[in-house]
Order: C-alpha cells, then structure tokens, then sequence
C-alpha cells in the first residue's frame, strides 16, 4: 500500500505540474487585457507601468516568478482585485465553499443511494421510474432554475431560510441542497447500475440459495460491491463540490470559490485563474488519491492491480 | 457532473465479460437471432449480431421506449413546424405590447402608444405590424405567451429544441470524433505512447471544465470568427461545439481504450492477427462492430451534459449568439424574469419544461440503451 | 469518506458566526463588490461611493444638489480675479482618524500619486487637463519611467518593441554617448527597423547607461514636480494654478481622485529607502494600503480623514464603516454605521431588501427594472426612486477602419451613419422594449442638465429620410451594405436585437449580433474590431467637456476613432475662452457636428435609474451623479 501511496503522489505532482504549464499556456495565448478595469481606455505606458509591476512584462520570468511563488503557498496578488492578494482571496472564499460542498456531498450520498437500491431492487416497477424521475429532475433543470425555485419558496414564501448572503449557519443548507441536486441524481444512477450489476452475479445467486433474507442479501453483500463506483466517483465529485459552483453562489449570494473560476476566466485575471486551477487539481489529485485508498481498503483485490 | 470514472470502472467490468455470456448461455436464442441475421449480414456486411438483440430488450423497456417515442415526437414537431418557426422566430412586435401572456388568439393591443406610432408612421415595422396577421402561422404565436421583445415563445421554442439537440449532438460527435480516436489510438499502440496519452486526459480532467470552457471560447471567438469569414452567427455556435466538446470527450478516450485493451484480448482478434490481418483492418471488421455500442451509449450520455452547459453559458450571458434560441437560453433569459413583484411565468414555465421533458426522455432513453447494449443486467 | 466529510464538515462549523453581528445603522447593497479602495485607482460607482464617505476632499458633494460645498478646506476658496489661481485654506479641525491634523502636503501627495504612471489612475486626465504644468510633468514621468524600464530590459538581455528600441537610441542621442558617435546616428537616420537585437548589437554597458539614467531621473524628480501648479506655501494652504478659467474646479476637487492621503502609506513604498523610484522609475506602493488591519512594515491600518473610517472589509462579502471619532462634525452624525453587503445577484439583494434585511440599494439594475421603474412613477412605492443621470447610452460608429472581419466597412461614409441614426426608433426602444422610463436621447450631452449648456437639437425618427440617404450613398435599400456587425455585452442584448429587427425592416440590411464577455468587448471596442459598438458615458464632472472630450482626435476613449479638424478646432477653442456663455455656445457647435452632421455616435438614451431607499431613512436623495454622502442620514426607527 506505501509503495502505491508515494507512486499517486508522485504522478499527482507531475499531472499538477502539468495542469499549470497548460493554464499558464492558456493565459497567456488568450487575447485581451488583464489591466483593463473599466470600459474606459488605459494610457499605452500606464499599462505598461502595470506590468512591469505584476512582472507581466515577460512570459518567462512570470511562469517562473508565479511557480517558485506557489511551491511556497504564495499565489501574488489578484490583478483584478489589485488591494488583494490572491492568498486572500481563496481563503476568504475557500472554507464557505468547503462547507457548503461537504455538506451536498453528504446530503447527496444520503438520498441518492437508497434511491438507487431502491430503484435496482424494484426494478421496472414504478419505484423504479419515480425514484430515477425524481432525480432526474435535479438533473434536467439548470442549476440557476432550481436555486431560485428554492430560494423563492424557502426564503421569501415560507420564509425558513434568510435570502441569501453569508455569515450565520442559516445560510448554510438552501445552496447546499440546491449544489447537492445533480450530485444526488448521479449517484443514484450509479448505485441503481452497480446494484444491477451485483445483483445479477453467482454469489448472490449463492446467497438466496443458501435461504439468506432478501434484506441481508441486498444491504450486507450486494451494496458494498455496488458501493465501489459510487466511491471512485465521490472523490472527483467532492473536489469539485469543495470548490464552488458559480450559479449557486450567485443565485444565493454566497462569497464563495466557484464565483472567482467564472470571474477570473471572464476577467482574464492571470493570477487568479492559475491559483484558483492550482487550488482545484491539487484538491482533485488529493481526493483521487483518498480514493484509492478506500478503494485498496474496501476491495483488497484491486491493491495488486493499481 | 463532469467526472464519470465510477460509470467507466464499472463499466469495463461489465464488458469484458460480456461476450462469455453470450457464448455460452441462452442458445435457442442464439439460433434464432442468427437466422434473422443471416439475411442482414447479406445486404450490410458490417451489421453486428449485436444489434437485433439489443434493440429487443431495449423494446421490451418499457420507460425508454416511452422516452424516446416523447423525445422523437418533440423532434417531429419541432420538424414539421420549422417552416413557420424560420418565418416567425424572431418577429418583434414592439408596437403590439411585449411580455403577452399565453392566449388562443393574439390580439392587437390598443395602448394609445402603439396607436400613435402607426399613425404618425404609417409604414413603421410594416414587416412585424400589419403585413404579418396575413401570413400563415398568425393565429398560434399568442399560445406560450410573447417575450420581452414581444416574440412569439411558442415559435421560438421549437427551433431552440432543435438548436440545444444539435449542440448536444454536435459535442457528441467531437467527443466521438477525438475521444473514441485518442482512446482507440492509445490502446492500440500501447506502451510509453498508451501511458503519455492517457497522462494527459488526466491533466485535462484536472482542470476545472467551466473554466477551460469559458477561456476556450474566449480565445477561438476572434481568430474563428476570421476563419469563417465574418459569418459571426456561424462561428458562434462552431464556437460552442468546440468549447464544449472540447472538454466533453475525456471520458470517451477512457473508456474507449477500456473496450480496445480487453478486445485485444478477445480469441476473435487473436485469431483474426494470426491470419494476418492488418491491425487497422482489425479495427475496422472486428473491433469496430463490438465498440459501435459503448461509443453510443457513451456519446449520448454526452448529449444532455452538452445541453446543460451551454445553458450555464446562456445564463453568463455568452452561450449561442442572439437572436437563435436555445432551450438554455430562453431559460437563463426566463429565470431573470422570476421576481416578487411581477410574474412572468410563461417565460420560465414553457422553456424549463421542455428542458425536463427533453432531458429526462434522453436520459431514460440512454439509460434504456445502456441496460440493451449492456446483456448482463 | 462519510466520516472523513463529517469531520470535515464540523471542524469548518467552528469558522461559522453561529449569530449574526449587531446590524449596521445603516445596511446596503452592491451587486460586485469592491474592486479596489485606492483613490487614486477607482473609477467604479461602487467603489467612488465608499470613498466619497471614508475620505473627504477640499470640497464636497451637496446631497441633494450634488454641488460642492464645505469640505476639508474652507468654502468658497480665494480664486483670482482671473480664475486661475485657487488658493484653499484647510480647516483647523480637519482630523485623519488617528487624531493628525489634515495638511496641504497631504493633498500634494495625494495628487501627486494620481499622476505617477505606476499608480495607472484612470483619472490622471483631470489633473492635466486643468492644472497647469501637470500634463509635462505626466509626459516626463510616462517617458522616463518608459526609457527606465527598456533599459532594465537590456541590461537583462531582453528584447524590446520597436518604439522603446528608437525611444533608447534617442536617449543615448541625447546623452551623446560614444557608441552613437562611433556608429555615427544623426538623429533623421532613424527611420529604419530598429530592435532589440541591433541595439545589443552595439556593445554598450547597458548597466552604466542604465544607471546614469536613474541617476539624472531621480536628481530631476522633486525639481520637475515643483513646475506644476500645486503648492502648499503653508501646512494649512494649498494653492493651486489652472492652465484655464474652469467653473467646474471646485466639482473636481470633491472627486475622490482628489483626496489626501496619510503619511503612513511611505512605510509601505518599495524599493530601497534612499531613492523614490525602483528601477524601471516606477513609485510603487503595497498595493494592500488600503486594508484597515494591515500591519507589515509598522504600516497603522487604512488611515482615512472623511466622516467615516473603513472597520471591516472582507473580500467580497461586506464593508463596515463607523464614524471617525476625530472628524470635525462627528458629534452631528445621526446614523453611526453603516455596512455595504454585497450581492452578485441584485435580484436576491431586491428580496433581501423587500424583507427589511437592507435600506439602501443604490442600484436596481435587474431584468425586471420597467416593473420597479413603473411603481416608482405610479407612486405605488413611495420607497422607490427614479434618478435622472447625467449619463448617456450611445452606439459607435467605426470611423476608422478600411476592413472590419475582412468586410468592407460602410460606415466610414457619414451618410450610411446618419440614415442609421435617422432609421432609429429610439422611442419605441426606450418605451417599449426597456420601459424603464429612461430619456430618449438625440444628444451626446444630457438637455437641461448641465447649467448654462442645451445641447442642439440633434435628428428626429425619419424612417423616409434614412432611405432616401442610403440611396445616396450607394446603398439603395441596403443593398450592396455587408452584413452589419454589431458588438454589445450580454446585458444589452434586448436593445441590440429590437435595433437589429428595427434596421432590417427600415434599411433592409442584415445585422449580426456579436455579443462578448465585458473583457473582450472592451478589447475589441478599443481596438475598432466592430462596425456598430455599444458605448455608454458617465459624466465625471458637470460640464459638457466630459461628454465632448470622448470624441476628439487620439482621445484614449475614442471608441469610433472619428477624427474632426472642425471638432477638434472648436473644443481647442473653447477651452482657450474665457467668458462661460462664449465657451458653451463654442461647445454647443461642436456638439452639433456630431450629433447633426457626422453622427460618429448614435445617441440613444439618456439614464434613469431606479433606486429603493427605505421611508425610515432620511437624508438620501436621489440625484443625477448618485452621490451619496452617509453623514447626513438619519434613521427614524
């Protein structure tokens, strides 16, 4: 398990490595300027001033000056946002969006996978059709539709939730539920095809031979087996729950992460699109190696072959 | 939404032993499709013994038979009135009042605004005024209300369907194109080039899609749009197909090169290399057939993603240029128009709803497929 | 992974406030949050409104009038029979927030800042524009900051433009330097392709050079600055010397652009001690002055001298401010804090407010704004208001470009542009498609608003005429024309499709939308990548020239790249007379070449814009600048 440990992490570095020379490439063949801040038209030495300053002035020396700066933990500053550094940015962001993630990825595994046994055991039944088509909902309607349909019926009719913002835990489980909808209709799909898949095999043919109860047989033997693909799916699933959907925050006005992938890209603000895509592949790797590890824990076999 | 490794592992599980059952078990049937074969493989050489099978128990399903009878029938509609909806799509009229609420039959607004603009122009906007009660297609703009610039919604959700169908199929097909390609290629070749290759899908997996999406688009606009000849419209929804397939066949590489490793495996193409046939004829006679189902299920699993996607790019304003419509569209468009003081529902309502209907009708569909393509389950 | 979340989950609960703080006095809205607090920086409404509370200039915006009055300095100031020479005498109580008294030098390094190219104020051109000597000493700066930093470059072994590449090889004219003589370059010979590459060709010590150059630049630094118009003879004196007679001064000095700045900002200067500049010349700060717990280098926090001092700001989220104890009429401030909460999304801001969570929104800028604007005018909702501003929406016509996408472009004919303006329904725009209830604009300047100035009377709606004009021009019912490219941002698509429907059934032409994200927009329309661009202009100060400035030869936001000796002739005119009523009427012809003849621009709205103010809250009123000074709120509960 150590030697298949360090090699992940090896090969997460270099795929890191790599996902920043494609960004800064990227960045840098992208036409348009990063100084620019309003409509209005920067005088040609002004802006070149400005990149002398953010040490735009060279590609080279910036790819470097950005990567030694971020093997330290230090992104520099935000071009956009010039009194912030983007340090400050993503921890001022990244815990709101960590919270609000978790919290849709525990809400999604909780309701999407007794949807999917339910659906894999029920088979063809109306269980079956009303249990996928209830998530498929969560699935077929844009996120921007469904979390003002929330937002609206939560907070301004019923009034159990406030509207929008940030700051007390109140806020918290609107833009969780609505960030948790495609999340949930995903795994239920999953489970519902894993558990077909297992329910159908020898040793479960063995299992209801040997006269175990259809209870046992479904939740004891087949669901860990079917677990797995939900496991292997959880761990890119939570890195980019963790990090933010830009139509959540907006709709509910949450200060979160996802908002500086959208607004960076939209703003071409080097920095931050770099060290919000450095954030992002290196919680991706992380998770996927975590994966890993459940899996070589859950499923011994599998140890040999990663 | 974007990452799907679960699916694929599971998947090539499932796949890799696909064949076996067939072989041993069931061989009544097995006799009797190859009787109906017999007479297919004659006129289509390349027809896969696959195939009838699979479209039977795909129609014994009864949830994806309905799905795709509700998606085709869309389809259909959205067909047959394409003529009156090219003629009346993007028909303002200003001077008749904008936001109408759905009814029968339009009717003329008598606002002393609008009358004054006729009377002082009598030839203003003829072509959106008067001229237009004549033609055919009148008398249903008014049935799904207007919109904020008096356009028939009716009108321009048919084309929208069609539009968001084609983006989904046009990603579709550059993730077929590039990833079935990338993954085939990096199976086939193996060795360093297999682990370089496959290195790389990762790498774009680890990038945020959104992100990538939103550059992509950003950086082709100008030199695609010099391309094209300046046909802005044009390159706009290229643009889009490229953008968002650009990022959507990832997935396919993968499971693509899943299918060709444990092929390559199969006792047909061992003896198939042991006659001494050329590895690309290999592909194309004996790999080709056995891969058709898992590179369809897999590219229509692309198709509601793509649609989804573009409608995100709509809501940021920057999805397919204006004025076509597209579902995404006249739902980001319509979500503005949810507040407390007025409603408008007609603008989300119809929009949002042709978006669930159409993509849980493709979903079910696919899954329907999936379940056909797949025998075990 | 289910425990591993948990865990997860409740060690980021902790980070959570489980109550909500005490509630500002005071609680508003903006839909993007700050971009930056640096006066010197700011050109976003949003931004200039926080400012315009935390820093207070020599004057200050009335609330209700938005005309200067009382402000750091005493009100009026002596100016010179003239009108040339302002000579402004601080208050004795004016109080940074740390208790320091507010000083002449103050401002001088405040304005100075605004003209250093490292700082990039987008405001510069309201100190050179009217204050003498300031427009050299920013050419001087731009230049050697320029020579400065392509020197560096050499010296690094980099490669240069060509115009930095001629700018050094003036340079080393200039000093004579031997390797010039040597390769014998008279000034006329440079014409020729010269680069990096030839000049590192010719062997010179680029470190030496570059540091003789440093050494002169900074040697000349104090002594350059003291030719421009600003002096403090007396710590609490400030005298300023404009290069014309300028009625709107005192307007300008209540922009934020225009405020002091505390002496604590030099402990976070970089580079070395000993010398201003770094060596590419820049005079750069740590751009982080602005936080009010900043604390590297001993550098106190954000000191500010307005009414209210900044106590919170988190990125994104909120901004708190509360009154600064040692401003000279604290005492008489009623409402004693307030927070700017921000919301990306103005529709949930509407409901937020709709639910008492807000009192203010400065801007209601949602798709369904006609339905606001209408129970505003109804009187429905005696909360909502409408601000008439001194703002124009506008289309540019390319007037410069042979080829746009490689099409020929027919706008470079006045006549096409005018049949465009005259085919324009702008009533049918304004009332139909926004019925925000905004003006219909046949102007570049606002009617009625500035004193002293109606514009003409521009074109009216003539359909028939618009015809007749691109018969003329060649184009006879349009055809012949390219199909029409036309650049807007996603927020302005409806009116760009109902003017795209409008032209084609007036003119016969095809118009193709090209909507952009706001960055490339702003690229492309700077660079005349368009045949019809969206435009729209806020007026800076109250005065015609902030609107005609735009439209003249190599104005930085000449959009249309029109260029009119005539134009050019009368606004150089103006700005040389002295008498007000002979400089308006001067303005007046000019505008009418524009908006009656040339038609570089097709005016087509001027703004209104609704706002909400809470009936509790007093002492906001909407005006048509959207100034909103805090200090005389009151909040009746």
């Amino acid at each position: 398990m150590m030697p298949m440990l360090v090699r992940r992490l090896f090969w997460g570095a270099v795929t890191i490595a790599c996902i920043y020379t494609l960004t800064f490439l990227m960045v840098i063949t992208v036409p348009g300027n990063p100084f620019r801040q309003s409509e209005r038209n920067m005088p040609p030495e002004a802006e070149r001033a400005l990149r002398v300053r953010y040490n735009m002035d060279d590609n080279w020396s910036y790819f470097v000056e950005f990567l030694s700066g971020a093997v330290r933990g230090d992104f520099g500053p935000s071009f956009t946002y010039s009194d912030w550094t983007c340090n400050q940015i993503i921890s001022e962001a990244f815990p709101i969006s960590a919270m609000i993630g978790l919290l849709a990825i525990l809400i999604a595994i909780v309701i999407g996978v007794p949807t999917g046994v339910i659906a894999a055991t029920k088979r063809d039944t109306a269980w079956d059709f009303g249990a996928l088509a209830l998530v498929l909902v969560g699935i077929s309607l844009p996120t921007f539709v469904t979390g003002t349909f929330l937002l609206i019926l939560f907070a301004v009719h019923l009034q159990w939730a406030p509207i929008g913002g940030w700051g007390t835990l109140a806020h918290l489980p609107l833009p969780a539920l609505t960030l948790s909808l495609p999340f949930t209709a995903y795994i239920a799909r999953l489970t519902r095809v894993g558990m077909l898949d297992v329910m159908g095999s020898d040793f479960i043919r063995t299992a209801r031979a040997k006269g175990c109860d259809e209870r046992t047989i479904v939740w004891k033997h087949a669901f860990k087996i079917a677990f797995l693909p939900v496991l292997s799916y959880l761990g890119p699933a939570t890195a980019q729950a963790m990090t933010g959907s830009f139509v959540v925050e907006k709709v509910f006005g949450v200060p979160g992460l996802g908002q500086h992938f959208v607004n960076a890209a939209l703003n071409l603000d080097p920095g931050l699109i770099m060290s919000t895509v450095l954030v992002f592949s290196a919680l991706l790797v992380a998770m996927n190696v975590a994966v890993d590890v459940l899996y070589a824990w859950a499923d011994p076999r599998i140890t040999a072959a990663v | 939404m974007c990452c799907t490794p679960g699916l694929i592992r599971a998947s090539r599980l499932r796949y890799k032993r696909a064949p076996a059952v067939f072989a041993t078990s069931q061989p009544n049937r097995k006799q009797k499709r190859n009787k109906v074969n017999d007479r297919q493989t004659q006129t289509n050489s390349s027809k896969i013994a696959l195939q009838p099978t699979a479209w039977r128990r795909f129609c014994r399903n009864r949830c994806a038979v309905t799905s795709l009878a509700v998606l085709s029938s869309l389809i259909l509609v959205a067909l047959i009135t394409l003529p009156l909806s090219t003629r009346w799509y993007n028909v303002q009229s200003l001077d008749q009042g904008v936001r109408r609420p759905p009814a029968l039959a339009p009717h003329v607004d008598k606002t002393p605004f609008a009358l004054a603009l006729r009377q002082n122009e009598p030839d203003a906007h003829a072509d959106d005024a008067t001229s237009n009660r004549a033609d055919f297609g009148y008398e249903f703009t008014s049935w799904l209300g207007h919109d904020d610039l008096g356009r028939s919604v009716f009108y321009r959700i048919w084309p929208a369907l069609l539009i968001s169908l084609g983006i989904g199929l046009g990603a579709a097909s550059m993730s077929i194109a590039i990833g079935a390609t990338w993954g085939a290629v990096a199976a086939l070749v193996g060795g360093k080039v297999d682990m370089l290759m496959m290195r790389f899908v990762d790498v774009l997996y680890g990038l945020p899609y959104i992100l990538s999406v939103i550059l992509l688009k950003i950086a082709l606009t100008n030199p695609l749009t010099d391309l094209l000849g300046g046909q802005t419209r044009l390159a706009g929804v290229v643009i889009l197909f490229i953008a968002i397939g650009g990022v959507s066949w990832l997935t396919m590489a993968r499971v693509i090169r899943g299918q060709v490793l444990s092929l390559r495996e199969e006792p047909f193409v061992e003896a198939a290399q042991a006659s001494g046939a050329s590895m690309g004829r290999i592909l194309v006679r004996h790999m080709l057939p056995n891969l058709a189902g898992p590179i369809m299920v897999y590219a229509t699993l692309v198709i509601p993603q793509a649609i989804l996607q573009e409608s995100f790019l709509s809501f940021l304003g920057i999805g397919v240029p204006a004025p076509i419509p597209s579902l995404g569209r006249l739902a980001a468009d319509g979500v503005q128009a949810v507040n407390t003081f007025v409603g408008y529902w007609w603008l989300i309502a119809f929009p949002c709803g042709m978006l669930v209907l159409t993509l849980i009708a493709l979903n079910f569909t696919v899954d329907g497929l999936r379940d056909a393509v797949d025998p075990r389950s | 992974m289910l425990f591993l979340s948990f865990g997860l989950l409740a060690a980021l609960l902790g980070y959570v406030r489980w109550e909500a703080p005490p509630r500002a006095d005071l609680r508003y809205a903006n839909s993007s949050g700050i971009h930056t607090l640096d006066p010197a920086r700011m050109s976003w409404n949003q931004d200039l409104r926080i400012a315009m509370n935390i820093w207070e200039g020599l004057t200050t915006y009335d609330p209700e009038t938005a005309t200067p009055t009382n402000g750091a300095a005493y009100f009026p100031p002596r100016i010179s029979d003239d009108g040339l020479t302002y000579t402004f005498t601080i208050r004795e109580d004016a109080r940074w927030s740390n208790g320091d008294p507010v000083t002449a030098v103050d401002f001088l390094r405040g304005w100075r800042r605004c003209m250093e190219p490292g700082t990039a104020t987008d405001y510069t051109f309201l100190f050179s524009d009217h204050i003498s000597g300031v427009a050299e000493y920013v050419r001087w700066r731009r230049d050697g900051t320029a020579l400065l930093t392509a020197l560096k470059q050499l010296r690094e072994g980099l490669t240069l433009d060509e115009q930095d590449a001629k700018r050094v090889l003036l340079h080393l004219q200039q000093i004579d330097h031997a390797s010039v003589r040597r390769n014998g370059h008279p000034s006329d010979k440079i014409t020729g392709a010269i680069d990096a590459q030839y000049l590192l060709s010719m062997n010179i010590d680029w470190a030496s050079v570059h540091e003789s150059a440093f050494e002169t630049h900074v040697s000349e630094f104090d002594e350059r600055f003291a030719a421009v118009g600003i002096s403090a003879p007396q710590t609490n004196t400030l005298v300023v010397e404009l290069t014309r007679p300028c009625a709107y001064f005192l307007d300008l000095t209540a922009f934020p652009t225009f405020s002091p700045i505390h002496e604590t900002i030099e402990l976070l200067r970089s580079g070395s001690s000993d010398s201003p500049i770094t060596e590419e010349g820049l005079v750069v700060y740590d751009a982080q002055w602005t936080k009010p717990d900043y604390d590297r280098c001993g550098y106190p926090g954000l000191i500010t001298n307005g009414p209210y001092c900044l106590s919170e700001w988190r990125f994104k989220r909120h901004a708190r401010l509360k009154v600064n104890p040692y401003f000279h009429d604290a005492d008489s401030i009623a409402c004693r804090s307030v927070e700017m909460v921000v919301y990306e999304d103005l529709n949930a801001a509407i409901m937020a407010y709709e639910a008492g969570d807000l009192d203010f929104l400065p801007a209601m800028d949602v798709p369904y704004d006609h339905e606001i604007a209408r129970l505003a005018r109804n009187g429905d909702r005696p909360d909502f208001h409408l601000c008439v501003l001194l703002a124009t929406y506008f289309f540019n016509f390319n007037c410069i470009s042979e080829k746009v996408n490689g099409k020929p472009n027919p706008f470079l004919d006045a006549r096409v542009r005018k049949a465009f303006a005259l085919a324009t329904d702008k009533a049918a725009l304004v009332e139909q498609v926004l019925k925000r209830g905004d003006r219909v604009a046949h102007s570049f300047v606002p009617p009625s608003a500035i004193p002293g100035y109606e514009p003409p009377q521009g074109l009216k709606y003539n359909p028939e005429e618009a015809r007749r004009l691109l018969a003329t021009a060649g184009y006879s019912g349009g055809a012949g024309l390219p199909p029409i490219e036309l650049l807007h941002t996603p927020r302005d698509q409806w009116v760009c499709q109902a003017m795209a429907r409008i032209w084609q059934s007036e003119l016969g032409v095809t118009v193709n939308l090209a909507g952009k994200e706001t960055k490339t927009f702003g690229e492309d329309k700077a660079n005349h990548r368009f045949m019809i661009a969206r435009g729209n202009w806020y007026a800076d100060y109250n005065d015609p020239t902030t609107f005609l400035d735009c439209l003249s030869t190599g104005n930085g936001n000449n959009d249309s790249g029109y260029s009119s000796l005539a134009y050019d002739t009368l606004l150089v005119q103006a700005s040389q007379t002295h008498d007000p009523s002979e400089r308006m009427k001067l303005l007046q012809e000019a505008e009418a070449i524009i908006v009656q003849n040339d038609l570089p621009i097709l005016p087509i709205l001027h703004y209104t814009s609704p706002i909400a103010i809470k009936e509790n809250i007093e002492g906001l009123s909407p005006n048509p600048r959207m100034l909103f000074p805090f200090k005389h709120v009151r909040v009746v509960r």
